[in-house]
């Protein structure tokens, strides 16, 4: 077919009689080549500066440091309103700043403006000599103690628990365990009905001899988390997206989130080794949590104890955490008030975009203030 | 009589031709210790663990060995996804590139073709017994490094990674009690001060 030529669908565009004729502007090949060229050297280099993006701006202070974690208290932006602090439980993949990544796309600064007392434990990244700090650890010391804290320093005697993806999970096991200090439960993507995943992950995880890796290599190394999220959607999503920067390489606006969700992207610490034994192992290969079989340490963790308000928060469109693998939750636990909220997006589109701010934020935060009196 | 002779006897035997019994002892010793002198250094360990390294080395090899069959169905996977993937960019794509949007919409075909074939490939059982089986493979080769470098470890009296493993745990397990003990404590106090 030469250019003249026109496929049977297609429209021939025909001048209407007695119109002056259009000069119809074809565009100069040589200069869009040139054009493109450009645009590929501005993408090149700018990708080689989003690690000097700055992320995580919502003013705080730091109330406790230890080897395994910050305590991060948010300044109030309005009047308090709600008299029940959040504790935010972050996962132990990639950085929590994913919560608080822009300022027009900060899940954290909605609740703050929304007047409640937010506190993040924001977990470090655990050394070769971490090996064996497993979710006992997290669970029963690290974040036992930052509620400890929290509830101390605001004199009430719960606070609500708000966790992401493992975080979620972690926050749940808590819950079970120290009931007694936790007014809400509220999580996000939580990972509890393994069988039931449908993600590459899950899918992964299955034949992973993860005692040997724990024994050989020790923590979880970045690459192979790396090399699992390069299965995770790996053209949609890991080329496409290149494509799309080079098109909008121009767009100050575009270009600032993208590297901003870049640097999250790749800003992936090591996992400790007995925690990913644990997670792997017992949650994902055995299905322990939904079974009521998980242990930490000498505790076990029965679901069915956790009997506080419940609010989980999935992703139709989640690709790490199926919604399927999160939504058993509210079958499992014995609150009376509990509900889940389902939103068609993504893993982390639930947290950080303007869809999250304008669809998913609103709701939460008038769950948790009905709640948090 | 035979006192005397005796006495002579040791006097003699003493200073033989010159040399007493003490220099003749460590011109024998001085080559004793040179035959000795291996078993405290590296060489004497690597002769004595030889057999050892071979077996190691035998070890290694075989485990690469099944790397490289596991690598080979792995790498036969991901090339039957990709041949998919650009049978399907052909059946999609548009067949002539004359126009920017047929680049374009070449783009978007191969973009979905592409996710169809790997998502559909990393999401089968296959590919998950077949990854996990490599994984463990590499692993495999790195635990039979790991291996040798521990006997090296012993032969310069540094103490191996499976010794500072055992310290880790100890000292994460000795954290865990500390914690209960302090909790239960903490406990007791309240308890005491209520009642």
């Amino acid at each position: 077919m030469t250019k003249q030529e026109l496929r049977p669908d297609q429209k021939q565009d025909v001048q209407p009689p007695g119109e002056p004729a259009r000069t119809v502007k074809q565009p100069n090949v040589a200069d869009e080549i040139k054009e493109s060229y450009r645009k590929l050297e501005k993408a090149r280099s700018i990708l080689h500066t989003a690690g000097d993006i700055e992320v995580g701006q919502t003013p705080n202070e730091v109330l406790v440091e230890t080897r395994a974690y910050k305590l991060l208290h948010y300044q109030q932006m309005v009047s308090k309103t709600a008299k029940t602090p959040i504790l935010v439980v972050y996962a132990l993949i990639n950085k929590s700043y994913v919560l608080d990544l822009q300022q027009d796309k900060s899940w954290v600064k909605s609740l703050l403006s929304q007047g409640f007392d937010v506190y993040l434990i924001d977990w470090k990244t655990p050394t070769p000599a971490d090996k064996y700090i497993s979710f006992d650890d997290y669970v029963n010391c690290y974040i036992d103690d930052c509620v400890n804290t929290v509830l101390k320093k605001t004199k009430v005697d719960k606070l609500t628990l708000h966790g992401y993806c493992m975080g979620a999970t972690m926050s749940t096991m808590y819950t079970t365990l120290h009931q007694e200090k936790v007014r809400n439960l509220a999580v996000i993507a939580p990972v509890v009905d393994t069988e039931k995943d449908t993600t590459v992950i899950g899918n992964l995880a299955k034949h992973m001899d993860v005692d040997k890796m724990v024994n050989v290599i020790g923590n979880l190394p970045s690459e192979q988390l790396y090399a699992c999220y390069s299965a995770l959607k790996p053209f949609k999503q890991g080329v496409n997206k290149y494509f799309n920067l080079v098109q909008n390489i121009d767009n100050e606006q575009f270009v600032g989130n993208f590297l901003r969700i870049e640097k999250w992207l790749y800003d992936t610490p090591p996992i400790a080794g007995e925690t990913f034994r644990q997670w792997i192992g017992d949650i994902y290969q055995k299905n322990l949590l939904v079974k009521n079989e998980l242990r930490l340490g000498s505790e076990l963790i029965d679901l069915s104890k956790v009997n506080v308000p419940l609010l989980n928060i999935v992703a139709d469109e989640d690709h790490l955490v199926s919604p399927q693998c999160s939504a058993p939750l509210n079958d499992m636990v014995s609150s009376t008030d509990k509900r889940l909220m389902r939103f068609h997006t993504g893993h982390v589109g639930l947290i950080a975009s303007l869809y999250s701010q304008n669809n998913v934020l609103p709701k939460v935060g008038q769950w948790l203030k009905a709640r948090s009196q | 009589m035979l006192s005397s002779e005796c006495v002579m006897a040791e006097n003699d035997s003493k200073e033989m031709q010159g040399f007493t019994r003490e220099q003749i002892n460590n011109m024998f010793s001085f080559w004793t210790d040179v035959t000795k002198l291996p078993t405290i250094g590296p060489l004497y360990a690597f002769s004595k663990d030889i057999t050892s390294y071979a077996s190691d080395f035998v070890n290694l090899g075989k485990v690469m060995a099944e790397l490289k069959t596991n690598m080979d169905t792995y790498w036969t996977l991901m090339s039957a996804a990709y041949a998919r993937a650009m049978k399907e960019t052909m059946e999609r794509a548009p067949k002539q590139l004359l126009t920017k949007d047929d680049f374009e919409n070449y783009r978007r075909a191969a973009i979905e073709a592409f996710e169809d074939a790997f998502t559909e490939l990393f999401a089968s059982a296959e590919f998950s017994a077949i990854y996990g089986k490599m994984f463990s493979s590499q692993l495999d080769v790195s635990r039979n490094i790991q291996g040798i470098a521990e006997k090296n470890s012993k032969t310069l009296n540094l103490p191996t990674r499976s010794e500072v493993d055992d310290i880790l745990k100890d000292v994460a397990e000795l954290k865990r009690s500390v914690r209960d003990l302090k909790r239960s404590i903490e406990m007791n106090d309240k308890t005491g001060t209520t009642t």
